[in-house]
């Protein structure tokens, strides 16, 4: 599977990544990226839904502990990303899949290295199984 | 005289417990069944297949449905009762939702056969014998339904118009449901009918919950004597009433068992496991990263948990 190139969906709070950055220019860039107010809107329906629609791995940038806008947003994704991991392994999609960094990068020029980092590990794990 | 309207009651992936929910209509059933023709109920009055086969398309008013599809003649009779009737209503968790029998949507098709043909310590199969949809036997061929991948819900294979969720649908709900029918008093087609909010709205316990529920520690409900006057998860038992549609009447609450979610999700909401991971997270406390995961290591089967009655419908359906 050389030639297989992993399909990420990379969610980024706005208050913490890319703020700085023309959006335009900068999604050019990043394939499936959805710049969100808060990490915390990330819902497990959110992320189930990526896997459904066909991704291979799902990024979440969320802002450093401690620093939400919205008090805990971040730590709150955090939790659920961890609690949802278990249920993925059920249904045959690795833990791995479901990354989450948070820090801060106003200008989002991270976010392509990360994007790119992730794809690389996912690459490993070949794509999930379409059903 | 006019004709009395013709109901068919079809069960497929069933334990009986639906047709069984039916009967617990008591003395309501004699008045339904003097309104309605009966006209095919297999697990009750001797009916044949042959004789659905021989109705106009159309001419059943009422199909009610229970069970999951998991095979080629659940799909068959499914499919069937469609064609002649009117009206489909789709009867209970499994035909709802694929019910606890869909939680097989985390194995394969192979284990399941691997194992009740082969590994489990019980059987004893020393030829390797696995059923085939079709095998010669002295010269005739026997054939058997074809056992599916997964475990279906019934909209996923045939059109459904209504649905009344439930393991089983509790009596008024059901006394609803027909009484709807023959009175040509239906909601739109595709409506679930049920209360369309969670249960912990209509439930006793609700007023003891407090404003932020904060679990440091996860108990199972046979570990704990647990107090039959306070919420569930504000002892720390998982209880799936936050996510779970209302209308059963809290049987199970009554009995001091937590929800276990066989209404399924609330209106508008697709995936009641992945709303109840949601809000399960928010209610954990833990510190960090550490503390989590060793409150998540305490959870034996949380997928199983979290989609006990759902999994078929659920997002993401089956194991990859």
């Amino acid at each position: 599977m050389s030639d297989f190139e992993p399909k990420l969906v990379c969610f980024s709070c706005k208050f913490g990544w890319g703020y700085l950055a023309d959006e335009a220019s900068l999604s050019s860039q990043i394939k499936n990226w959805i710049p969100i107010i808060c990490s915390g809107k990330v819902d497990a329906k959110h992320i189930a839904e990526a896997f459904k629609k066909g991704a291979d791995g799902v990024l979440i940038l969320g802002c450093p502990e401690g620093d939400c806008h919205y008090q805990d947003g971040n730590f709150e994704t955090k939790k659920r990303v961890q609690l949802l991991r278990k249920v993925l392994d059920s249904y045959g999609i690795e833990p791995e899949r479901v990354r989450m960094e948070l820090s801060l990068d106003p200008e989002g020029k991270r976010i392509p290295g990360l994007v790119k980092s992730m794809s690389e590990a996912v690459k490993g794990l070949g794509p999930v199984r379409q059903i | 005289m006019v004709a009395k309207p013709k109901v068919a009651i079809g069960w497929l992936g069933s334990c009986g417990g639906c047709d069984e929910a039916v009967v617990d209509l008591n003395e309501a059933l004699l008045q339904v069944t003097s309104a309605i023709d009966i006209i095919f109920w297999p697990i009750a009055m001797d009916f044949k297949y042959h004789h659905l086969e021989a109705l106009k398309d159309g001419e059943i008013t009422l199909s009610i449905i229970n069970g999951h599809i998991r095979n080629s003649e659940q799909e068959e009779v499914a499919s069937l009762l469609r064609q002649k009737s009117q009206l489909v209503l789709a009867f209970g968790s499994c035909a709802c939702f694929g019910g606890t029998p869909g939680m097989a949507n985390f194995r394969s098709k192979e284990d399941i056969f691997n194992w009740v043909y082969r590994d489990a310590p019980t059987v004893v199969n020393p030829k390797g014998n696995y059923p085939q949809p079709k095998s010669q036997v002295n010269g005739k061929e026997l054939t058997l339904p074809e056992f599916y991948e997964q475990v279906y819900a019934l909209k996923q294979i045939i059109d459904v118009d209504y649905y009344l969720p439930g393991c089983p649908p509790p009596p008024d709900l059901i006394a609803n449901a027909v009484n709807a029918v023959l009175e040509g008093k239906l909601p739109p087609k595709g409506a679930t009918l049920a209360p369309h909010k969670a249960l912990c709205d209509t439930c006793r316990l609700n007023e003891t919950k407090p404003d932020k529920i904060s679990i440091k520690d996860i108990k199972r409900i046979h570990e704990v004597e647990a107090s039959p006057d306070t919420c569930f998860l504000a002892q720390g038992i998982l209880c799936m009433g936050i996510a779970t549609r209302g209308g059963c009447g809290e049987s199970c609450i009554n009995i001091n068992m937590p929800c276990r979610g066989c209404f399924g999700p609330v209106e508008g909401v697709e995936d009641s496991g992945a709303k109840f991971i949601s809000a399960l997270a928010a209610m954990l406390d833990a510190e960090d990263d550490e503390a989590m995961q060793q409150l998540i290591d305490k959870l034996d089967d949380l997928a199983g948990y979290t989609y006990r009655f759902t999994l078929p419908v659920s997002l993401l359906r089956k194991r990859r």
